[in-house]
């Protein structure tokens, strides 16, 4: 008993330490002006897409930048400023098992992108992609029908394979190279087997802004 | 800045025309085979793996355990030793290992698994030529697969091999009580690992003795396991070789999936339902039964129990003295030795 009235206490200190620090702290959201090109607005971005043990592939997309605002928010008279973004976003990507031929596969998903990217340049974003599709792509494959057995063309599954994202970056403001990114993703495919197979993969690249002009 | 965009795309066309290639290549010389085919078949896409020498057009089909073990997992010393002389088919069963598919949960019996092993048949046949023979092999769970496929159809092969296999896992909950009585009453008179054999006593307490549920089940299959590492630990049973599965053979999170996905389908119409003791006199076919003669996960009554009730005039019972369930891994050359002197005999 004595324990739990510990407990609340604590809880209630807590709450009003936070209480008293958001009182403090003030927060000011300003809507960035976008430019009007769309190529201005986009980057895109090739990098490495695998388990590392069991796949390894290559993938290619490209943002573009829907919305941003830059919060400044003063906690203890010291001033942030933190940029958000809102991306759409389109990936393509090819993955393959080197040593088993079993775990060959091409996807394209699309979705939304949120980012944010501090004074530093450090970013760290969230991907949602509720729109992908996995197509596997199998090696020698036969058909069998009762007797008949077909050998058949271009081997493979399509599987709805939605995806969500979860990683960090780097921006070089102004370069043609903008940006780095490693991702840690989950992708649900579905329907396989007789269910949905979770799988989990690393995303590393660049990202480039071909309108920048310093290389 | 156009020609730095333009040397990308030509790397990146490069790299995914290599990585295509390599997907797709398999070499089907027959005296070194080693090709990766895939057999779809009632909504399901199943890798066999085939290896070895298929001089003589013979196949040794593999049914691996589980269900939703691996097809590579029986490669080892013992099966490189097989290689040599045949050619073996590793096959990754209907939601096991690397396969996939799209198919309902009523599509995941043991009849449509022996349809789709007979499938297999049909596609070695395809690629190979009719002329081709095959032996059939199943070990633990691939020894009711194997009677369920032979039961359908056994003119398609020439012999049969029974690995500690699981004909009858209807039993085998209250197999499991008597034997780890017995095991556990012998261990702790030669006062081998007695703290744990007196544990065994405790954890069959603990299980309904009477009626088989799947979660008592599993605390005893679980059970047999740890029960060979001490055996192991104690000399009782030969230290197992690792197999020759490589880390990038398989997905290990897709197998782990599979896994639990085709347990949670097929235990309830295996564990304490499924039993082929009563038709295996329907198999004529030769057979060789081999057995750890200290298997705790199949224990040795099903090894006699098989050579009993199976058909075949020409029937031979081998037990490994020095093994568990895996003979092998732990007596590979004795073990090579009894598949290709059966299969010399039978071909």
């Amino acid at each position: 008993m004595r324990r739990k009235l510990r407990l609340l206490l604590l809880c209630l200190f807590l709450f009003t330490v936070f209480s008293y620090g958001q009182i403090k702290s003030k927060s000011q959201t300003t809507n960035t002006e976008l430019p009007e090109s769309f190529l201005d607005r986009t980057e895109f971005k090739v990098g490495f897409v695998g388990t590392v043990f069991w796949s390894n592939g290559l993938s290619v997309g490209a943002e573009y930048l829907w919305k941003e605002n830059e919060k400044t928010k003063t906690r203890n008279d010291k001033e942030r400023t933190n940029t958000h973004q809102f991306l759409f976003n389109v990936n393509l990507g090819f993955v393959t098992n080197f040593s088993s031929k079993t775990d060959t596969g091409a996807y394209t998903n699309f979705g939304l992108t949120w980012r944010r990217t501090n004074k530093k340049g450090k970013q760290f974003n969230i991907e949602l992609n509720p729109l992908g599709y996995y197509r596997s792509f199998l090696p020698e494959t036969y058909e069998v029908n009762g007797d008949s057995v077909d050998k058949v063309f271009l081997p493979g599954r399509g599987y709805y394979a939605p995806s969500l994202s979860v990683g960090i970056g780097k921006r070089r403001k102004g370069k043609v190279r903008s940006g780095s990114y490693f991702n840690i993703n989950y992708t649900l495919r579905t329907p396989y087997n007789s269910g949905a197979l979770p799988t989990f993969s690393l995303q590393y690249g660049f990202r480039f802004n071909f309108k920048n002009k310093k290389q | 800045m156009k020609q730095p965009l333009a040397d990308t795309i030509k790397i990146g066309f490069l790299a995914i025309a290599t990585l295509l290639v390599n997907a797709c290549s398999n070499d089907h010389t027959l005296s070194n085979l080693d090709a990766t085919v895939f057999v779809r078949h009632k909504g399901a896409d199943m890798p066999a793996y085939i290896k070895g020498n298929a001089n003589e057009k013979i196949f040794l089909i593999t049914l691996h355990g589980g269900p939703g073990g691996l097809g590579l997992g029986f490669r080892g010393n013992a099966f490189n030793q097989i290689e040599d002389n045949y050619g073996v088919v590793y096959f990754d069963q209907r939601g096991s290992g690397m396969s996939q598919g799209n198919y309902s949960e009523d599509d995941v019996t043991i009849d449509v698994m022996a349809e789709d092993v007979l499938a297999l048949v049909k596609v070695i046949k395809r690629i190979y030529g009719n002329d081709s023979r095959f032996f059939l092999l199943g070990h633990s769970w691939g020894g009711a697969l194997g009677p369920a496929t032979l039961l359908k159809d056994q003119s398609e092969f020439l012999g049969w091999i029974n690995v500690d296999g699981s004909h009858n896992p209807k039993d085998l909950y209250f197999e499991y009580i008597r034997n780890f009585e017995r095991v556990a009453a012998a261990q702790i008179e030669l006062g081998n690992s007695v703290p744990f054999w007196e544990s065994v006593y405790d954890e069959l307490d603990k299980v309904d003795a009477d009626e088989v549920s799947l979660d008592d089940f599993s605390i005893l299959n679980t059970l047999a396991f740890d029960a060979e590492e001490y055996l192991n630990d104690d000399g009782i049973i030969n230290n197992a070789e690792n197999g020759n599965v490589k880390v990038s053979d398989y997905n290990i999170l897709t197998f782990i999936w599979n896994l639990l996905k085709i347990q949670s389908i097929l235990d309830e119409d295996i564990i304490g339902e499924l039993s082929f003791t009563e038709r295996l006199s329907e198999i004529t076919i030769p057979s060789l039964i081999l057995w750890g003669r200290h298997d705790m996960v199949v224990p040795e009554f099903y090894a006699q129990e098989a050579f009993d009730n199976l058909g075949s005039s020409d029937k031979k019972l081998v037990f490994f003295e020095r093994s568990g369930h895996s003979p092998m891994f732990s007596e590979p050359n004795q073990f090579a030795e009894e598949v290709m002197q059966f299969m010399n005999q039978n071909k």
